[in-house]
């Protein structure tokens, strides 16, 4: 959770990603930020981020980013 | 089931209010006289309104075959009969039928004239939407007219006096020769007539009938709008509704149109040379087969007279 | 009936579409659904109905074959070793890939081959020219079904779907066939997603007080930007651009702002009264607009005009292009070069040419249109190149860039450009598109405001007056809405008497001041022959 914190943190810093739950919802990650996290996310924990869970609801708060995470890590 | 029952009540009582307030709004918003200062639509065709009343003997319906071919002034002129010609720009039946009960509110013509082009004229859904409007609620047709209502207009009093001195006809002295002149070729074929349109014209004859008036069908030489199928389907419906038919397409000898020098646009309207022939023509036929008064001395149509002076100054010039 | 703003469809076809749709039991409504919808279909587009049947047809078909390989992978992973696994899955989603590259060339195939030849043709034909070749193509023009650029992309998101598995399969032809042809959104939209409306469309539901009121007070809000403003702008808009040599700067622009302002009334007026029809069947279609006149800059700017089709793009063209391996590669390697900042641009540079290449191209067949998708293609990437300068300067200006004026600014910077785009959009062809800017700023002058000529264009004194009024009134519902006040439902909560009185002056002003009748001509719908 800390790593995507800090992933997090280099895009956009100035949202509190401890609270804030409408990232996308609420145009705080815009598409081309989605695209560099998708990245990092990749990079740092090894797995593929398919298209088809690029919704809004998984990248919503850093918390469902989390949790996509861990589904990803389990397949 | 009650409350349903109150909720659709409910929309009635609303759709009959805003019907009650377009009544109201039509009443401000209809032309308060028949000339085009007044936001008046068509006033060629309703220049009728301004005539004195039970003044016109002879009244023609149709498009714009009707309104290029045939000169009242010249009937007038020839043969004292006093005609108007209430026709529009492609007009499709519904509106032949509201002109004549519009005239006929004012007028008691003895004959009917009903030009036969209009009865293949397809009737469309807009157009009878717009007559509808036209007849019931003008609101819908001369909304337009905020931007000049005035004081006037809100005592909802109507007075027509104006009146056209062409009594309806266009005048064009234009010349442009037709290509084909040999468009009456003889056949077995008709060419339908719409369920809707027959209904149409049938209506028509009952409310000349109702009226007083005769109905008579008559075709405008036209190389191009015309030809022998329509002239049987034409003739059949005639027969069917046992009025008379007069078709000048086939009369090349009686109605001489010189198609190279008579038609105003390649043969489809007749100008101002073929129109006056045609008039000549249908007058003759008229004192025939019907007792129509010459009314040229008489006292009530003084007017007619200095119409035609002014008639002819416009036209001569 | 060629538009939903016609008496004939709000008259006539619609309410006894919801007559007969109430009167039956919910298998009797799916079968009035799908009935009017291929009867409106027929009306508008006779025997190229066959077109919608096909598509129907094929991505039904599709649907299913992608499904069987579905169900095959998961069959043939069952108890198999976590490291063959890799290969079966490969192995499946090639074929899913190729069945999938199919249909996209297959549905794609029809919309260019009825929309685009003649372009083609021409502009080879031009070619050929150029280089002397004694070479011509006879350019045919084949007759296209209304809604085309619609359906395709609402089918094709169905099967994107299918593919990846966030929607099964449907195995119903009848849903699939009303999903892709409910009449009031065929012919402009809005471009629904399967998950969206097919389920809700199936289920039918009764038309209630609720929906019925609310529905029909939707559509009146539409034909009022339709009928009052669009239609009446046409007088003054058509002649400018049918022949801007006669027009000094200052027409020109003010044609174009007038034109931007005739889109938005025309195309988001018809898409209230087509949200508005599926409302009294109880069906909510996706929003299309979110008061795209408030948007700070050009990329918020397309997340509230044409919403449907943005996220189409967004999903189906910017994420795969940019998650492809090339351009993920591309950005790994941008963002250990480049930063967090400038890395990913590279890769969402060659995604976002893509998408406004296609956005472009999607209006029309014309170098216009094209340049409408690359003007915003360059207005976006800048957006985003310089978005790190333009936040260090507000700090070092100390501005408050979300303060009143900041704002203020911002807005109308943005609906300055958005007018310079839809300028070169309307114009007739590329040429005419660049010669009119250059008019608008090379011999700009407030003469013809002046001298009072501009109230002998088409639209006198009056006529504006009424397109201000009205404007104004958009632009105050507009504000309650941004404010997220639920307009309608608070005027339900008011009294009756209120209420009516509040319907029917609506209703009135339509009526007396819409641009209909003897001396108007009304605007074709704008976005259908897309």
């Amino acid at each position: 959770m800390e790593q995507l914190i800090e992933i997090l943190e280099e895009i956009n810093p100035e949202v509190d990603y401890e609270t804030c739950d409408d990232l996308v919802d609420g145009h705080y990650l815009t598409s081309l930020m989605i695209i560099s996290l998708i990245a990092g996310i990749e990079d740092e924990f090894d797995v593929t981020v398919p298209t088809v869970e690029i919704v809004p609801e998984n990248f919503n708060s850093a918390e469902a980013i989390w949790a996509l995470i861990q589904r990803l890590m389990e397949e | 089931m009650k409350q349903k029952g109150r909720k659709i009540a409910r929309c009635f009582v609303f759709l009959f209010g805003l019907l009650c307030m377009l009544l109201l709004l039509s009443r401000l918003f209809v032309p308060k006289n028949n000339r085009k200062e007044f936001g008046m639509q068509d006033v060629q065709a309703n220049g009728i309104l301004g005539e004195p009343e039970n003044t016109i003997e002879v009244l023609v319906i149709g498009d714009s075959l009707a309104y290029s071919g045939l000169v009242p002034m010249a009937l007038w002129e020839q043969y004292g009969i006093p005609s108007y010609v209430c026709c529009t720009k492609a007009q499709q039946l519904p509106y032949s039928a509201s002109l004549l009960q519009q005239a006929l509110r004012t007028q008691k013509p003895k004959v009917v004239l009903l030009e036969a082009n209009a009865i293949y004229r397809k009737i469309t859904g807009i157009e009878f939407l717009v007559n509808v409007s036209r007849d019931s609620l003008p609101v819908l047709n001369y909304h337009d007219r905020w931007k000049s209502l005035n004081v006037n207009d809100l005592s909802g009093r109507v007075e027509y006096t104006w009146t056209d001195d062409g009594k309806g006809y266009l005048f064009n002295k234009k010349s442009r020769p037709a290509e084909k002149k040999n468009y009456m070729v003889p056949t077995e074929e008709t060419e339908k007539i719409a369920w809707l349109n027959e209904r149409y014209v049938s209506y028509i004859a009952k409310l000349c009938e109702k009226n007083g008036a005769e109905l008579m069908l008559y075709s405008t030489p036209s190389a191009k709008c015309w030809n022998y199928k329509r002239h049987n389907g034409i003739q059949e419906l005639a027969d069917r509704l046992s009025v008379p038919y007069l078709d000048m397409n086939l009369l090349s000898d009686e109605v001489a149109i010189d198609w190279t020098k008579d038609t105003r646009d390649y043969g489809d309207h007749m100008n101002y040379s073929g129109a006056k022939k045609v008039t000549q023509y249908l007058g003759s036929y008229l004192k025939a087969h019907y007792e129509l008064s010459d009314c040229r001395d008489s006292e009530r149509y003084a007017k007619w007279n200095d119409c035609l002076a002014r008639w002819k100054r416009k036209v001569e010039k | 009936m060629y538009s939903y703003c016609s008496v004939v469809f709000l008259g006539v076809f619609l309410p006894l579409t919801v007559a007969l749709y109430q009167a039956l039991p919910q298998k009797g409504r799916r079968v009035v659904l799908l009935a009017a919808s291929y009867v409106f279909f027929w009306i508008l587009s006779g025997k190229l109905l066959l077109y919608l049947l096909f598509s129907t047809l094929s991505v039904h078909h599709i649907g299913l074959w992608l499904s069987l390989l579905a169900n095959e992978r998961d069959a043939a992973l069952q108890g198999v070793e976590r490291s063959e696994r890799k290969a079966i899955k490969q192995q499946y989603l090639h074929k899913q890939r190729m069945v999938m590259g199919f249909a996209v060339v297959l549905h794609i195939g029809i919309l260019v081959a009825v929309k685009y030849t003649a372009f083609f043709g021409w502009n080879l034909n031009n070619l050929f020219e150029v280089l002397h070749l004694p070479l011509r193509l006879s350019t045919v023009k084949i007759l296209a079904p209304i809604g085309i650029s619609f359906y395709t992309l609402q089918a094709l998101s169905y099967l994107f779907d299918v593919y990846r598995g966030s929607v099964p399969a449907d195995r119903n032809l009848f849903r699939l066939a009303l999903f892709l042809s409910f009449f009031p959104q065929i012919m402009e939209g809005p471009i629904c997603r399967y998950s969206d409306t097919a389920q809700a469309l199936w289920e039918c539901p009764s038309v209630s007080y609720r929906s019925l009121t609310f529905g029909a007070q939707r559509i009146l809000y539409g034909v009022m930007k339709k009928v009052v403003v669009a239609d009446r702008l046409n007088a003054f808009i058509k002649p400018v651009f049918a022949d801007y040599a006669q027009y000094d700067g200052g027409v020109i622009a003010l044609a174009a702002v007038g034109y931007t302002c005739q889109l938005y009334m025309e195309f988001s007026g018809t898409m209230d009264i087509v949200i508005g029809a599926a409302e009294i069947f109880g069906i909510r279609l996706p929003e299309n607009f979110r008061q795209p006149f408030f948007s700070k800059s050009i990329s918020e700017f397309w997340k509230r005009w044409h919403i449907t089709l943005g996220t189409w793009f967004r999903d189906y063209i910017f994420y795969p292009v940019t998650l492809s391996k090339p351009l993920k590669k591309l950005t790994t390697w941008g963002r250990k070069r480049l930063g967090n900042h400038f890395g990913p641009l590279l890769a969402g540079a060659v995604a976002l040419f893509c998408v406004w290449f296609s956005n472009g191209i999607w209006h029309g067949a014309g170098w216009n249109y094209i340049f409408f998708g690359i003007y915003h293609f360059v207005l976006i990437l800048l957006g985003n190149v310089f978005e790190p300068f333009v936040h260090k300067t507000y700090e070092k200006l100390r501005l408050r860039r979300n303060g009143a004026v900041c704002t203020g600014l911002r807005i109308l910077k943005t609906g300055v450009l958005v007018c310079i785009g839809e300028l070169f959009f309307r114009a007739p062809e590329l040429g005419i598109g660049m010669k009119m800017f250059g008019r608008m700023v090379g011999s700009f002058s407030l003469s013809s405001f002046k001298s009072g000529k501009i109230f002998e264009m088409g639209m006198d004194r009056q006529d504006f007056i009424i397109v201000g009024v009205t404007v104004a009134i958009v632009f105050l519902f507009g504000v309650l809405k941004e404010r997220g006040v639920q307009i309608r439902q608070r005027t339900a909560e008011k009294p009756t008497v209120l209420r009516w009185a509040l319907y029917y002056a609506l209703i009135l002003f339509v009526i007396v001041f819409g641009a209909y009748g003897p001396g108007y001509i009304p605007v074709d719908p704008i976005y259908a022959n897309f």
